[in-house]
């Protein structure tokens, strides 16, 4: 069994990221989901209940392939709370017993932050066991780190829903944006220079070998003729 | 985004749609009636739950709490549909 843990700051405010989190998929950080419904709904007291299965695609290293298969769809089952009153907002997600060997719980809970009540906190937490594999720790450790990882995408994919629908957000993105292509322009000039130098030591290495060669037939012919 | 049944991805977007606009125009608002979109959402449930039992989801499964009971530490029973 692993427990992971993991807290990050939205610097926006709470009922923007409420709203994102509705939005989230699709997104291009998260492509393995194919399929997510609402089962059920309601308003209780004031605090929406939301269930909801998503369906997300898995694919196995190929030396677990011939325990559990090559790709599958597996479905996870979340629960939801929204309290707009004390604004908290929780998701629990289970998979279910289809993806027998893999048990993941993980909560979700988006509040404001502590210190600053413009901001969002998330924390998440997730529980993976493994059973009747072998090596279940190494499998356990394998997705504790694939949460991880996603827990990054997903983070991800919450600012990218957001920067679809607020102004402000847009122009920061932008920036970014600008910043990724001069570091991916900056990267291609220094393959292309180290390329460009490259070639010119590869010109100048055959020039002076077939300058070699060249000495090396005069050579040979000078003293083909002297013999003869 | 896509439903977990191909035929009900149509009604799932129109209702996503009416559920987004209720939620941040009304919900977060302190509007808590959520009648405005009941009558899509009925149609949509509808598809949702035949696609469910056409791919053999069974929610029992679901709503079981493991956690805290006495299955906590057990293995998941073994079922045919996996």
């Amino acid at each position: 069994m692993k427990i992971w843990t993991s807290e990050h700051t939205f610097n926006h405010p709470w009922e923007t990221v409420a709203q994102a989190a509705w939005r989230k998929y699709p997104n291009p950080m998260n492509p393995a989901v194919v399929g997510i419904d609402v089962v059920e709904r309601k308003v209780v007291d004031g605090v929406l209940h939301t269930h909801r299965l998503v369906s997300s695609k898995w694919f196995f290293p190929r030396w677990a392939q011939a325990l559990i298969g090559t790709a599958k769809i597996c479905y996870a089952s979340e629960q939801s709370e929204v309290n707009p009153n004390q604004r908290q907002m929780v998701l629990k997600t289970t998979n279910l017993t289809f993806c027998r060997y893999i048990a993941v719980d993980e909560t979700v809970r988006y509040t404001p932050h502590p210190s600053d009540a413009s901001k969002t906190l998330l924390t998440q937490e997730a529980v993976v066991t493994v059973q009747g594999v072998p090596l279940s720790s190494y499998m356990e450790d394998l997705l504790t780190n694939k949460i991880s990882l996603n827990a990054g995408k997903g983070r991800q994919a919450i600012e990218w829903v957001i920067g679809k629908f607020d102004n402000e957000i847009k122009e920061l993105a932008t920036s970014a944006c600008k910043s990724t292509d001069e570091l991916l322009s900056q990267t291609k000039k220094s393959i292309d220079d180290i390329t460009t130098t490259a070639r010119r030591s590869m010109d100048d290495i055959s020039s002076k070998a077939k300058k070699s060669l060249d000495d090396i037939e005069k050579f040979t012919k000078a003293n083909a003729n002297q013999r003869s | 985004m896509n439903s977990i049944g191909e035929e009900c991805t149509e009604l799932k977007k129109k209702y996503d749609d009416c559920f987004n606009s209720w939620f941040s125009e009304r919900f977060l608002k302190g509007d808590h009636d959520d009648s405005v979109c009941s009558s899509i959402f009925k149609v949509y449930q509808e598809c949702v739950k035949n696609a469910m039992k056409q791919q053999n989801i069974d929610f029992k499964d679901i709503d079981k709490d493991v956690l805290g009971t006495d299955n906590e530490f057990k293995v998941p029973p073994s079922d045919n549909n996996s």
